[in-house]
């Protein structure tokens, strides 16, 4: 019941979060002048005048209103989904590259989430429940090299020792470029014929697309692309979820409910099963908001190391491209997937934590 | 915690400076944690190099530290293949060259003052934009409060790279606007912290007898809740330094800073570096990328030890 | 659980006997001998009182008996303490060995088998034989987890066997069981005493949920057999028709348990009597009965291993309902709601009442409570003193009761022990000690309490003792009161006084009532 409340009242404290991105994105998009947000509209192979195409798309931006008037254009252009267009990586609007593009970012994101949170728990749980041992020594080294390395720099390290980097003395291991091995004949599904990129119909992810085709070659090589770029995200949020995890399960140790449950008889096993990790998990609730932010900036940086064709890859040639509809829709893109996730976390934190169901 | 209380009235006997004597106390654990100490003697040699390349440029062999260049000594860019360590040619060329054929080690030297410096710099204009923020909001509370918040919220909803890219984009890509953005990006998580530290110690009997007593509010921001919140905030500094120039790193691997691209930075190092591992050559990449990790656990280590004499809950 | 064990040395009377104990902390400042060789011993159903200033080791004592101590940075260095004839210590010099290298620099070298062993051991002691109720009810209980859970898991630790049993009488309940219920109430009439039979035998049977509509029925009609007919459909609307066979199987699994457990007992004792021929046929013993359980309970092991919610379910559901029963015990309002709800959830007063239940749960024969009753406002205290009482008084069990408020030793207890700076210095009864205190630090506890009931004249005021609690660390020497005591002789500063009986039931630990130091008793020194 009071569960339910509580994620109700949640999900309305989004609404001025996603406000204040849009205020935010709205104002770096208006410190650019007018020419440039307008220039963007304009179709060269179109039959109307370039100066009536400027007047339409002025119009449509609401650009001749003042600047308060503009921001609801905007809004309601963002809800229409006129989300402006770009030239590179391909001719279009925006929203198709969105579209194409994030299901690989997020395909990233949550494989090495889910990963890296099915390692830390068992191995935070074992190095936390006996600390200033050997295991615990090591735990931590771990976790303070992927803390202090970024992401990367373990990439390239990764692709020194496992990819075909390795091929100059002998013999390729893992891919670490792409999304996947184009066959050919390119399969029809596997080509994007819009732009002309390697993206999949229907889901936009190889691996599965090629599971649908039932093309197994295809879809063993799309998981073999995964690979490095999931380890090396997995690597870098486990060291982070481990160092808070030990550092949880070390303070709950020292509470006064262990004290009571050994005053029970609770065999070691069970206390820190039962009593010690359930608390010692809600403080990395707490920080897994931080760990996804975290995630998100390590998996545009490691789409660009593996040319791996994700939203971050898109935002970062968009950036270097000059494209200012591809720079900033796919940072108030980021920025409502990292809302999201930062949701889920607070539901999660709350089914763990009774205490802050009010 | 009643045991513990129990426990230190008993043991400590009347100091005469308890200031003094618990600044000293604190010292003596924080030299006591062996991996804390390496952590901060480390970082005192890469400062200590970034000073000395500061002031006496000509020892490292460097004669204008404003772009990478400087290395070749008067000869204009040539694209070189890398070439491998070496002794033969004097210790300079200890690590191999990297692009261009700029001696590593060297313009890994040089990088350390850039990169010092403007992650000071973003962490100090950060904390200064921060604190009296942060501070302010926890101490008035109310409506500035709650608005403040939400601000800060923003910051925290979009991931901080596709922010600095945003950014970096709006103001123009060169070193100084990416400093610039860093210190857009930052504020709010020292805003933040200060705030609860402010929330925190408005609570505390000292901070409320001062206020009974009629001192201002804002006397009492300065005098009173300042101080409280400056030890957790060197703690998040010493930790934040490495992450922002581990960020800071990334950035120039993605590709941005085109205004500099000869900076003498580790970054852009271990980008040029980067295109060479096809061809075999991994020093122009392992090394300078051991450099910044070192530097970055450095760092990490000693905030690390730092949190734990200072956090009165984890000190024993 | 009863085991055979029993120990010549400890006397019957006594359910926990404590000697010689010496619990320190080995910490970054030095040795913190909290506990310096308390003797002390809680008498089967009595309410034994430990008072004292804080800091004087009063809850390091409690803790120490249910070897609870925080290790690190704390051990148990020496001693014995016996609980209901069995020294759960006993193999302390071979759990780990301490090196005092300096007070600062002090190496625990563990054996890590031996302590495993131990853990076992004390796994099923604590809350089966001793349980604690803790001063800060809101730190003690779990957040995370019900009060229902926090409850029954201590019934599903201990009392395993008494929840099936009552599962299988449930489902095999048929005529000879109404019969018995019959027979006792027609021998009555009074309703209340119907009531009360009812209510036994409906929890003896496993069914205290129908015991009012039992009860209603018996009293509709005269007719035996028309009553026992509806009886027993009603009784059969209980019966879940769940499979005993399991339930039986466990049942002798658990039962196989606690022999093993018994034989670890007799043979930590025989080791520690240094009776190697026993202990090696012990361990004999203990590999075959091993070995004899894993061939077995091999099906059962392991479904239980895969399957062990599904196995457990109908054990758990029964022990909820004694989780109820026992938050119906310690007043508890609305336990039905209580009973699913977190700790937060609930008032200070609350939360020890769960508390109390909690400890209650698996009934054990002694409870320490270390001042339950400090974090609580005034008009719950006395509300959670009245339970401990009535409790004790209803299940007859020990309470091992810690308090600095020597008001509350006189309202609760039978026998107090006074300690100062880790050592018991006067225990005898609750009536002698404000009558006739001997130590003269009980003494000054008594002169700074104020009394309603005497009138004071004008030289007789509230004193205070001198000085403050010394510094554990480097106690002093000697009686560690004398640098605060008024009576402080030359060898008070040079000798450690022992507790010794000065008058029948009365020992005090003090020089004054020893005729080598003093020529006549201290009663007639003051
Ligand atoms: N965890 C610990 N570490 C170090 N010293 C402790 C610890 N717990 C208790 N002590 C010491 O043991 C002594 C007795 O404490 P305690 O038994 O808690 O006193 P009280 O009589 O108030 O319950 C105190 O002097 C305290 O310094
Ligand atoms: S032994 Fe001596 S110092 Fe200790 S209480 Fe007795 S008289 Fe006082
Ligand atoms: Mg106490």
């Amino acid at each position: 019941m009071e569960l339910r409340y509580f994620v109700l009242r949640r999900v309305l404290l989004i609404i001025p979060t996603v406000i204040g991105i849009t205020v935010l994105v709205f104002i770096l998009l208006r410190s650019f002048p007018d020419s440039l947000l307008v220039s963007a509209y304009i179709n060269p192979h179109s039959t109307l005048p370039r100066q009536e195409q400027i007047q339409i798309a002025k119009e449509q931006l609401g650009l001749n209103l003042p600047v308060p008037v503009q921001y609801f254009y905007y809004i309601s252009n963002l809800l229409k989904g006129n989300w402006g267009f770009v030239t590179k990586p391909f001719p279009g609007p925006v929203l198709l590259g969105i579209e194409l593009f994030m299901p690989n970012s997020i395909q990233l994101a949550i494989f090495s989430s889910i990963l890296s949170i099915l390692l830390a728990i068992p191995i935070g749980t074992y190095i936390g429940s006996r600390p200033n041992t050997f295991a615990d020594q090591a735990g931590r080294v771990f976790s303070l090299v992927g803390y202090a390395m970024p992401p990367f720099v373990l990439g390239i390290l990764l692709i020194l020792a496992f990819g075909q980097g390795v091929s100059n003395w002998g013999g390729a291991v893992l891919p670490f470029n792409g999304v996947v091995n184009v066959p050919t004949p390119v399969p029809h599904w596997l080509l994007n014929q819009e732009t002309g990129f390697i993206i999949s119909s229907p889901t936009h992810l190889v691996f599965f697309d090629a599971l649908i085709h039932g093309d197994p070659r295809v879809a063993w090589s799309a998981f073999l692309h995964l690979v490095l770029p999931v380890v090396t995200l997995t690597y870098t949020i486990l060291a982070g979820l481990l160092r808070f995890i030990r550092a949880g399960m070390v303070d709950a140790t020292n509470q006064e409910y262990v004290k009571t449950a050994r005053s029970k008889g609770v065999p070691e096993g069970m206390i820190i099963k039962r009593h010690i990790r359930r608390n010692a998990l809600i403080p990395t609730i707490t920080v897994m908001g931080l760990l996804i932010a975290a995630l998100l900036s390590g998996v545009v940086v490691i789409e660009i190391l593996f040319t791996y064709h994700g939203l971050g890859w898109f935002a970062v040639t968009a950036t270097l491209d000059n494209q200012i509809y591809g720079v900033l829709d796919t940072t108030l893109v980021f920025g409502l997937i990292l809302v999201f996730a930062n949701l889920i976390v607070d539901i999660v934190y709350a089914f763990m934590d009774p205490r802050i169901r009010y | 915690m009643a045991e513990v209380n129990v426990f230190k009235k008993n043991v400590e006997p009347q100091k005469r400076n308890p200031k003094l004597e618990d600044m000293k106390h604190t010292m003596k654990l924080f030299f006591k944690n062996k991996l804390a100490f390496s952590g901060f003697v480390v970082m005192m040699i890469y400062f200590f190099i970034a000073l000395l390349d500061f002031v006496y440029p000509q020892y490292l062999g460097v004669t204008n530290a404003n772009t990478m260049l400087s290395f070749l000594y008067g000869q204009q860019p040539q694209l070189v293949p890398p070439s491998p360590p070496t002794l033969s040619k004097g210790i300079m060329y200890i690590f191999g060259t990297t692009q261009y054929g700029i001696p590593v080690l060297p313009a890994m030297l040089a990088a350390l003052k850039f990169d010092m410096a403007y992650s000071i710099a973003i962490v100090a204009i950060g904390v200064a934009i921060g604190m009296v923020i942060g501070t302010a909001s926890g101490y008035l509370g109310g409506m500035v409060d709650e608005f403040m918040m939400r601000i800060t919220d923003i910051f925290f909803s979009i991931p901080q790279i596709v922010l600095a890219l945003a950014i970096i984009y709006t103001l123009g890509d060169n070193f100084i606007f990416i400093v610039v953005a860093f210190m857009i990006i930052w504020w709010p998580i020292y805003a933040r912290l200060s705030r609860s530290l402010a929330l925190s110690t408005k609570e505390m009997r000292y901070v409320e007898a001062a206020t009974a007593s009629g001192s201002s509010k804002f006397r009492n921001i300065f005098v009173h809740v300042f101080p409280n919140v400056l030890s957790p905030i060197f703690v998040q500094i010493s930790l934040d330094i490495g992450i922002i120039v581990q960020l800071f790193a990334s950035l120039e691997f993605i590709g941005l800073n085109r205004g500099n691209p000869y900076l003498p930075e580790l970054g852009i190092l271990i980008n040029w570096g980067n295109q060479y591992i096809v061809y075999g050559a991994w020093w122009p990449i392992i090394i300078p990328s051991i450099f910044l990790v070192v530097f970055t656990i450095a760092v990490s280590v000693m905030g690390d030890g730092l949190r734990d004499v200072l956090d009165p809950k984890l000190r024993r | 659980m009863e085991t055979e064990v029993k120990q010549s040395e400890v006397k019957e009377e006594n359910y926990v006997e404590v000697r010689d104990l010496v619990t320190q902390f080995f910490t970054f400042k030095g040795i913190v001998k909290a506990i310096d060789g308390v003797d002390l011993s809680v008498k089967r159903g009595e309410v034994f009182g430990l008072v004292g200033e804080s800091g004087c080791g009063k809850s390091v004592t409690a803790t120490s008996i249910m070897d609870l101590v925080p290790d690190p940075p704390g051990r148990i260095v020496r001693g014995k303490i016996y609980i209901d004839g069995f020294n759960i210590i006993s193999d302390l010099d071979k759990l780990a060995q301490i090196k005092v290298k300096s007070e600062t620099n002090v190496k625990v070298k563990r054996n890590k088998r031996l302590i495993k062993r131990h853990n076992y051991i004390l796994s099923k002691i604590r809350g089966d034989k001793v349980a604690m109720i803790f001063q800060e009810p809101f730190l003690a209980l779990n957040p995370v987890l019900s009060i229902g859970y926090q409850i029954v898991e201590n019934i599903m630790l201990h009392s395993r066997i008494d929840i099936i049993n009552s599962i299988i009488r449930r489902e095999t309940l048929g005529e000879d069981g109404v019969d018995e219920l019959i027979q006792k109430i027609v021998k009555t009439k009074d309703y209340d005493e119907r009531r009360r039979i009812v209510n036994r035998w409906s929890r003896e049977y496993g069914v205290p949920d129908s015991d009012e509509s039992i009860y209603d029925l018996i009293n509709t009609s005269e007719d035996i057999n028309y009553v026992k007919k509806e009886l027993l459909s009603l009784l059969a609307e209980e019966k879940t028709g769940i499979d005993l066979q399991p339930l039986s199987v466990a049942r002798e699994y658990y039962k196989a348990d606690d022999e093993l457990f018994a034989l670890n007992l007799n043979l930590i004792e025989a080791e520690a009597n240094r009776n190697e021929s026993e202990a090696e046929h012990l361990r004999q013993q203990i590999s075959q009965k091993r070995s004899e359980m894993r061939s077995k309970f091999m099906s059962f092991t392991i479904k239980h291993k895969l399957m062990r919610k599904r196995m457990d379910r109908p054990l758990e559901k029964e022990s909820r309902r004694r989780a109820l029963e026992l938050l119906n015990l310690v007043n508890i309002a609305g336990p039905e709601r209580v009973i699913d709800s977190y700790p937060h959830e609930l008032s200070g007063g609350m939360q020890q009442r769960a508390m109390i239940a909690m400890a209650l749960a698996a009934n054990p024969k002694l409870l320490i409570a270390d001042e339950p009753t400090t974090a609580l406002d005034v008009t719950t205290q006395a509300q959670i003193l009245e339970l401990i009482k009535e409790l004790n008084v209803v299940t007859g069990s020990s309470v091992l009761f810690i308090t600095h408020d020597l008001a509350v030793i006189a309202e609760m207890c039978d026998r107090v022990g006074v300690m100062y700076a880790g050592n018991l210095v006067e225990q005898t009864s609750v009536k002698e000690i404000f009558h006739d205190p001997k130590h003269p630090y009980t003494m000054g506890l008594m002169r700074a309490i104020p009394r309603a009931d005497k009138k004071r004249s004008a030289d007789q005021k509230l004193e205070s003792i001198p000085g403050t609690v010394p510094n554990l660390i480097t106690p002093p020497s000697g009686c560690r009161f004398h640098p605060r005591c008024k009576f402080a002789m030359d060898v008070c500063s040079e000798k450690k006084p022992k507790l010794v009986e000065v008058e029948p039931g009365h020992k005090v630990a003090c020089f004054l009532y020893s005729r080598e130091y003093v020529g006549e008793p201290a009663g007639e020194a003051q």
